[in-house]
């Protein structure tokens, strides 16, 4: 780690953002993966379509081929030169950045010659910062002249002008046998119990197919796997036998090759007796349906899955079942001896499972877990909208066939493409898009994924550390959210190092939302060079080195001995042979070297999942993972000497059975006979980029750092350098922001200098007036004025005349004033507001014409504070008009009283008053009035003493004229930075003294004069500069006050809703304490008289108020013929049940209550009402 | 009969060229065709809060 020296940049080109790029690696490498490769591989993986002529004997073969996605481009070249698109536009015209993507068709008639044709399939959503952005390779120079950030990074999508992230899922880790015990899988049918063996098996495409191998109570076992929504149970025998050729015997071998009495009982034995009796069990079961060969066994499954699989309809049984073998079982495996061999090792594994000699895998667990990445499910949810595509052009082909007879020439292929493009080629792309836009997938077979919804969220830049956060989060999956148990929240200590403990939101989604450490990556399909790795090329030379060193490689009719004798090794869920158990710590170690050495094939992101031997532990075998999208993080690797390079990427599934030595002062709690093999970093790579960026975190409270983590994500800072290109709907500016003097080491090597989100504020802690009470606090007036805290909220408005609206006529619009109504000042000629003049709420902003119904409609801002028109970009999508307009509107928000701040500490307040300077109180020494104050009640309970110490060493360092590093965990690493091994390790003494040599206090205290009173404060008061950052949260969003206005028309009750002036229910609990307190006069006022307040006439006569009428006096009165003013229309009310006004009486009452009485009748219940004076009850 | 819409100063998004663009007309840069323009900053006297 390199420490910057902060200032000390010359130029924007010296400008290092590597470290902040490398924290998006996952997003682009996988979507340039798919670009550069991923979709060569899925095009392979679609299964060309065969469309027969019904009545012909030709079948055409559509394969697909080529695919190629462009660089985003204007739709059309306005200027010869220049036609490249680039983000900024998409950003401020309401566009997505998308490139074509076109690929081949292949035609093939039998087997006649093949002809390419190539379709267009639409603009392809472009990832910014992959290999087809524009802006790739850019220097900050460069980005910056294209309007981006300097430090632009990219790693999202811009959809109609949005930018919107991919979010990263945990999935089930790939290609490994994971004992599973459920409830559920007992309730699958009779005699299942709740033990099963779950792999996910991982195609070369990134699409995956799931299945599961059940035990049954009568010791048997059944494949299960799911087609097309259905699961399909298979006795595991007959697969076993369908696979290949084989005997009972070797089954019976095969299996029971785990259990040897020798070693019963004894240390990582796995099979038992039982195990022979359940090989028994498994053999009779495919006897008992007289199945024995293997070509007997595909028939069997070949007529049962003929009429469930599609296109088949006419093929054999054998070709049938060969068909379910491949696609549905095992699917990572081409190989049906593999298939075979993981089969029996599943089926070994399930056994020890039920007998107890190893324990169930946690699913729960980072261990057996990875993520999903953007350019994987863009992969395989392309795949499926291809494959739908082709089989609609199938119907397609066939319906013109049948529609137009001889006239459609089946055999010209001009004709075919002319069908095919009718199949809206387009629609593709636009699937994808949508995909993106909403995040959710519309899928028919559901891609082995368990939610439908929630894969994309808005990449929000309330400030620069939110944004960051998108790319690090991993979600654990929107279908644990609603999960009652908090078993999947827990934090497991299997995630060390991978995802940080303290950046986890509290609330609902607490533990589901993780964010990856500062240091942990995403194995991709690159390598440190940037080249695509060659998988069958590792896969040999690991083979080879394996055999070198002492493995048994795994070949037919060899039986595979079990544990603890040998251990089974396998390499991305494939058996490659097994290694003896004595030789394997030796193996181990040799692998890991050649992996960290760089001239090795072994790929240096290899995990070498050792599971040793145990007594009934995990259950062991060598397995090595060599997959993409697996989590990864750097170690050093003690056993290599320190000279060379010793940095080694570990994964979460080895790191469990790893000695991992933490420079924690006690070492880890390690015993000797475990000596640690390797070494963690630096302490702080277990926490995540914001978690990071706490001073001191090691010295506060760990809520207290969550809370941080948080409020960081919540700041209103420079959220952005280009704000004058963005059109943002929202977004939040402080004006007058400063680089903390205390600050961690992260502060730098992310540059988060080049968006920085708080203010060095002279912090009294004091209960001073009394106003600062209950984590309120107190502003100094005049720093206010002098312009701290000072920001603004932008909002833009988009009009786009050509959207279709609700209305019909909607086409014909134009921007123009009104020459008929009264001159509106605030509009301008061309039909919008003048750029930096203020508007009022309500006051009409923008006026458009309607040229066919001659209609004017203003557009009035909402809200309830003035604004002033930041800017106004016309843009247009028809050549002819202006008919797209970006208002940009700027909201002055300066500190009032309600609106909150925090320091880094999770100390949040709320502004309780602009105190002004001179009451506030001052230094004897120095004069200096503070900018804030805050009650001394805030630090007991919560103990946050890394904001003490940040007042202390701001205080220190602005007097010394220096940066204070604050980075945590510093006591615990070696004291390689002679500057801190000076007499005393104590942070505290080390603050202290440079306080003292400037000739102040030693702890931090001063002695305070009364603002107010000019008298010497009774005790010395802490006082010191922390940095203080202002949250998003302003009362100006916030208040909510109303007395009476609008209503809802039913009811006559005051509405609900902040915007629409609507008040803030008083309900049932709220009344109750009011009754409570006998202040029923107020009760009267908030219940009635501000609510739904009537006077209803009530006949006292039948007591009902539902039959009295008011009737109008037809006649005109005889005054106002007599020229006499018309006095007032006596109000005449009768009822008409009893057919007289007599008895008529007013009653005040709630609306509601005669709303009850209209309701009551309408079921034919009648409310009476007696009238007393209440005199005689 | 309605005065003629006065015409209405934009700078151009891309180049920073002013365009004066009437009612009806294209919108489109002068010089590089750009789509995107700027108005211009009112020139009527706009007055701050002197809070």
């Amino acid at each position: 780690m390199v420490i910057k020296k902060p200032g000390h940049r010359s130029s924007l080109d010296d400008a290092n953002f590597d470290a902040l790029r490398d924290l998006l690696k996952p997003h682009i490498e996988s979507f340039d993966h798919m670009i550069d490769a991923g979709l060569k591989t899925m095009f392979i993986g679609i299964k060309p379509l065969e469309v027969p002529h019904p009545t012909q004997p030709t079948t055409l073969k559509i394969s697909m081929d080529n695919p190629k996605i462009f660089e985003p481009q204007k739709e059309r070249g306005f200027s010869k030169s220049r036609n490249i698109l680039y983000p900024f536009e998409c950003r401020q015209a309401k566009i997505s950045y998308t490139g074509t993507f076109t690929a081949e068709l292949c035609f093939q008639y039998d087997n006649g010659p093949i002809v390419r044709e190539k379709f267009n399939f639409g603009q392809f959503p472009i990832m910014l910062q992959s290999k087809l952005c524009n802006l790739r390779g850019a220097s900050p120079k460069k980005l910056v002249s294209y309007k981006e950030e300097a430090s632009e990074v990219g790693g999202y999508f811009i959809l109609n002008g949005l930018e919107r992230v991919m979010r990263l899922l945990i999935m089930p880790k790939r290609n490994y046998p994971m004992s599973t015990v459920r409830s559920s899988f007992s309730e699958r049918r009779e005699g299942y119990t709740d033990k099963a063996v779950v792999i996910r098996c991982v195609r070369a495409d990134q699409t995956s197919v799931s299945i599961k191998l059940y035990y049954l109570r009568n010791g048997s076992a059944r494949l299960g796997f799911w087609i097309l929504g259905r699961e399909y149970m298979l006795p595991v025998g007959i697969v076993l036998k369908a696979l290949i050729d084989t005997t009972d015997r070797e089954i019976y071998v095969n299996l029971t090759s785990c259990y040897n009495e020798k070693y019963e009982k004894g240390k990582g034995a796995v099979g038992t007796q039982l195990v022979g009796e359940r090989a028994k069990i498994i053999l009779d079961e495919v006897r008992d349906l007289s199945l024995f060969t293997r070509l007997q066994c595909l028939q069997y499954i070949g007529e049962h899955f003929q009429p469930i699989l599609q296109g088949l309809k006419n093929e054999s049984h054998h070709i049938v079942a060969d068909a379910v073998l491949r696609d549905y079982i095992l699917v990572h495996l081409d190989n049906n001896f593999d298939k075979f061999n993981l089969l029996i090792f599943m089926l070994q594994k399930l056994f020890s499972l039920i007998d107890q000699t190893s324990v169930p895998d946690n699913p729960d667990s980072l261990q057996n877990q990875e993520v999903l990445l953007p350019g994987h499910l863009i992969t395989l949810y392309l795949k499926e909208k291809l494959e739908e595509w082709l089989q609609k052009g199938k119907r397609l082909l066939l319906d013109e066939i049948e529609k137009k007879g001889a006239t459609f020439e089946f055999g010209r292929i001009a004709d075919v493409k002319k069908v095919l493009e009718k199949n809206h080629t387009k629609g593709i792309s636009t699937a994808i898009e949508n995909m993106l836009k909403t995040g959710r997938l519309v899928t028919t077979t559901g891609l082995d994924l368990h939610q439908r919804a929630g894969y994309t969220v808005q990449a929000e830049r309330i400030n620069f550390l939110r944004f960051i956060s998108h790319f690090r989060a991993v979600h654990r999956g929107s279908s644990f959210a609603g999960l009652r148990t908090t078993t999947v929240r827990k934090l497991l200590p299997e995630s060390w190092g991978f995802l940080c403990p303290v950046h986890t939101p509290d609330g609902e989604p607490c533990g589901l939302l993780n964010h990856m450490t500062r240091t942990c990556r995403v194995t991709s399909f690159y390598d440190s060079e940037g080249n695509i790795k060659d998988y069958f090329k590792i896969k040999l030379s690991i083979l080879n080195i394996l055999v070198e060193i002492g493995m048994t490689q795994s070949l037919p009719k060899i039986f595979l001995p079990g544990p603890p004798e040998v251990l089974t090794v396998l390499l991305d869920g494939c058996i490659v042979g097994f290694i003896p158990s004595t030789e394997v710590e030796k193996v181990v170690a040799h692998i890991r070297e050649l992996k960290v050495s760089s001239a090795a094939v072994i790929p240096n992101d290899m995990e070498v999942g050792y599971v040793p031997l145990s007594m009934g532990g995990a259950y062991p075998g060598l397995y090595l993972f060599t997959s993409p999208s697996r989590f990864v993080r750097p170690v050093r690797n003690l056993s290599i000497p320190s000279t060379n390079e010793n940095v080694e990427l570990i994964g979460p599934f080895e790191q469990v059975f790893m000695e991992i030595r933490c420079p924690d002062g006690g070492d880890g709690g390690r015993k000797s006979p475990f000596p640690a093999t390797h070494e963690e970093i630096h302490p702080t790579g277990m926490l995540s980029v914001v978690g990071n960026l706490t001073p001191w975190s090691d010295h506060n409270q760990s809520p207290r750092n969550m809370y941080q983590c948080q409020m960081a994500k919540q700041t209103m800072g420079f959220s952005s350098q280009t704000i004058q290109h963005r059109a943002d709907q929202k977004l939040y500016h402080l004006q007058t922001p400063q680089t903390p003097i205390v600050r961690t080491r992260a502060y730098s090597e992310y540059s988060i200098d080049e968006y920085p989100s708080g203010t060095n504020a002279i912090v009294a802690v004091l209960a001073y007036t009394g106003y600062d009470m209950e984590d309120a606090m107190i502003l100094n007036k005049s720093s206010v004025e002098r312009g701290m805290f000072h920001g603004q909220i932008y909002q833009t408005e988009t009009i786009d005349l050509t959207e279709k609206g609700g209305k019909s006529d909607q086409s014909a619009r134009v921007f123009r004033k009104s020459k008929l109504d009264k001159p509106c000042p605030s509009i301008d000629s061309d039909g919008l507001p003048h750029v930096g003049q203020m508007i009022w709420p309500d006051e009409p902003y923008c006026s458009t014409y309607n040229e066919v119904t001659n209609k004017t409609y203003l557009f009035k801002k909402k809200g309830s504070e003035p604004v002033y028109v930041d800017y106004v970009a016309v843009d247009t999508k028809t050549k002819k008009n202006l008919n797209k307009v970006n208002i940009r509107f700027r909201h002055p928000r300066n500190p009032v009283i309600g609106d909150k701040f925090s320091s880094r500490h999770g100390q949040k307040g709320v502004c309780s008053q602009l105190w002004p300077d001179i009451d506030m109180p001052f230094s004897g020494t120095t004069g200096m009035r503070p900018d804030l104050i805050i009650n001394p009640h805030a630090f007991p309970s919560r103990m946050t003493i890394a904001m003490l110490l940040e007042s202390v060493a701001a205080k220190g360092g602005s007097l010394h004229g220096k940066f204070k590093d604050a980075t945590p965990f510093r006591s615990s690493v070696k004291k390689d930075d002679e500057e801190s091994g000076s007499k005393s390790a104590s942070l505290v003494d080390e603050l202290g003294v440079m306080l003292k040599e400037k000739g102040f206090n030693y702890h931090g205290c001063e002695v305070l004069y009364s603002g107010v009173y000019g008298t010497e404060l009774t005790c010395e008061i802490f006082i010191g500069p922390v940095y203080y950052q202002r949250l998003r949260h302003m009362v100006s969003d916030k208040y909510q006050v109303r007395s009476t206005g609008t209503i809802d028309q039913v009811t006559r009750q005051p509405i609900k809703g902040r915007k629409r002036g609507g008040g803030i229910r008083f309900g049932e609990m709220e009344r109750d304490s009011l009754l409570a307190h006998g202040a029923a006069y107020l009760l009267h006022d908030r219940l009635h008289t501000c609510s739904d307040y009537h006077i209803a006439d009530v006949c006292s006569i039948c007591g009902s108020m539902l039959t009295t009428t008011f009737q109008q006096p037809r006649k005109r009165p005889v005054r106002e013929i007599g020229g006499l003013p018309p006095a007032r229309a006596p109000r005449k009310v009768t009822c008409h049940a009893c057919q007289s006004s007599k008895g008529m009486e007013k009653v005040a009452m709630p609306y509601i209550f005669r709303y009850l009485a209209a309701e009551l009748a309408a079921m034919n219940i009648k409310m009476t009402l007696k009238l007393t004076d209440g005199v005689d009850i | 009969m309605d005065p003629q819409p006065e015409p209405v100063s934009y700078l151009c998004g891309d180049c920073g060229v002013e365009n004066t663009i009437k009612s009806g007309d294209v919108i489109r840069c002068r010089d590089c065709g750009y789509r995107i323009l700027y108005k211009k900053r009112t020139r009527r006297i706009v007055q701050y809060e002197a809070r």
